[in-house]
């Protein structure tokens, strides 16, 4: 059995992952926060009597989970307000959006053009994470993100071992595209991909 | 900034020159942007910074609770160890399995229902045959619908 101080540990050596890797696909931050911290309770009540050696399985399969919950009864709520808004006007809510208010202030400790290019790369990055298939992302997040072997990833996504590698292969071949379309050659990303 | 970009280059041409097997390529540009992408998981915000951190205190004072609980549980009675095991764990399954938990329950009643009728059925069939036969009456007498009322009468 995991003692607090291993769950304590565990959590801090992935929650930031979680969270970023959860924003990109759900695209909400907000939701993504709820989605965690969902994830880190269930953790914590249903598999705190396991060895803290399955908790980065346990927590990435939770995780995994508690996302498809999230858009299931998002598609279910979507339906709804589609369905609603048909009979309404125009909503002025959307007077209040103050685009500033989502801009991100960088960290700036680095030379500030560095930390430009590097801010807006990362920004590019994200940006084509968030447009792959959502299995795609699945299985490059966990593949090389979080470091699993073939067949955990297969094991935490229901498909086989070869399912895994397509998913993670198109997925790499697709952000390499995306960066490459957006000229991001210069990123140290090879593009020895798009020769083979 | 120049050099940098330069020794860049260099590495591009490098890698492209070399002859990699497509594995390494992938993996090698996954490996890329991971890095990237975990330098940005570093920097959150304030805000989410501590909510996960209040995310994250409330799961671990949650398990300490429970392994305390356990504890005192485990001290007040060393007996029926087997049983709570049991409890447990078949607890946790059905918490596990809701929807296979109804439909076991839905089937569970819908067999005893058809066990009942097939018995109870069975048993008046048996005791109507033998009521019949004992009597002193034809069986037809009883379907004959002026027979209730010739008794009455009579």
């Amino acid at each position: 059995m995991a003692t607090p101080k291993e769950l304590s540990d565990f959590l801090i050596a992935v929650e930031r992952r979680a969270f970023k890797q959860t924003a990109y696909a759900v695209r909400d931050d907000h939701a993504a926060l709820d989605i965690v911290q969902d994830s880190m309770m269930k953790l914590a009540e249903k598999y705190g009597d396991h060895p803290a050696a399955e908790f980065p399985m346990l927590f990435q399969r939770i995780l995994q989970n508690t996302m498809r919950d999230f858009w299931r009864r998002q598609k279910v709520r979507n339906l709804w307000t589609t369905l609603l808004s048909s009979f309404g006007g125009n909503d002025a809510d959307n007077d209040d959006y103050d685009p500033l208010e989502t801009i991100d202030v960088e960290d700036d400790s680095d030379e500030p053009s560095a930390q430009l290019a590097r801010s807006q790369t990362i920004k590019l990055i994200e940006r084509a994470l968030e447009k792959l298939p959502a299995r795609q992302r699945e299985a490059f997040v966990l593949r090389y993100w979080e470091e699993m072997d073939v067949a955990e990833t297969a094991k935490i996504m229901g498909c086989s071992d070869g399912s895994v590698k397509t998913h993670c292969s198109r997925a790499v071949h697709a952000l390499a595209a995306e960066l490459r379309k957006q000229g991001l050659d210069k990123l140290g990303l090879s593009n020895a991909i798009f020769n083979k | 900034m120049y050099k940098k970009n330069m020794e860049n280059e260099k590495n591009i041409n490098l890698m492209d020159n070399q002859v990699i097997s497509g594995i390494e390529v992938e993996g090698q540009i996954a490996h890329n942007i991971v890095e990237l992408l975990n330098s940005r998981a570093q920097n959150l915000s304030e805000a989410q910074a501590q909510c996960l951190s209040a995310a994250r205190s409330q799961a671990v004072n949650h398990l300490a609770k429970r392994q305390l609980a356990l504890a005192a549980d485990g001290s007040i009675s060393r007996n029926g160890n087997a049983l709570r095991w049991f409890g447990h764990h078949v607890g946790h399954y059905f918490e596990q399995h809701r929807l296979m938990s109804a439909g076991l329950v839905v089937l569970t009643m819908l067999l005893t229902f058809v066990a009942v009728q097939q018995l109870g059925g069975s048993s008046n069939l048996e005791n109507s045959d033998a009521f019949l036969l004992a009597s002193d009456l034809p069986p037809e007498a009883y379907a004959d619908k002026g027979f209730d009322t010739w008794l009455d009468t009579n």
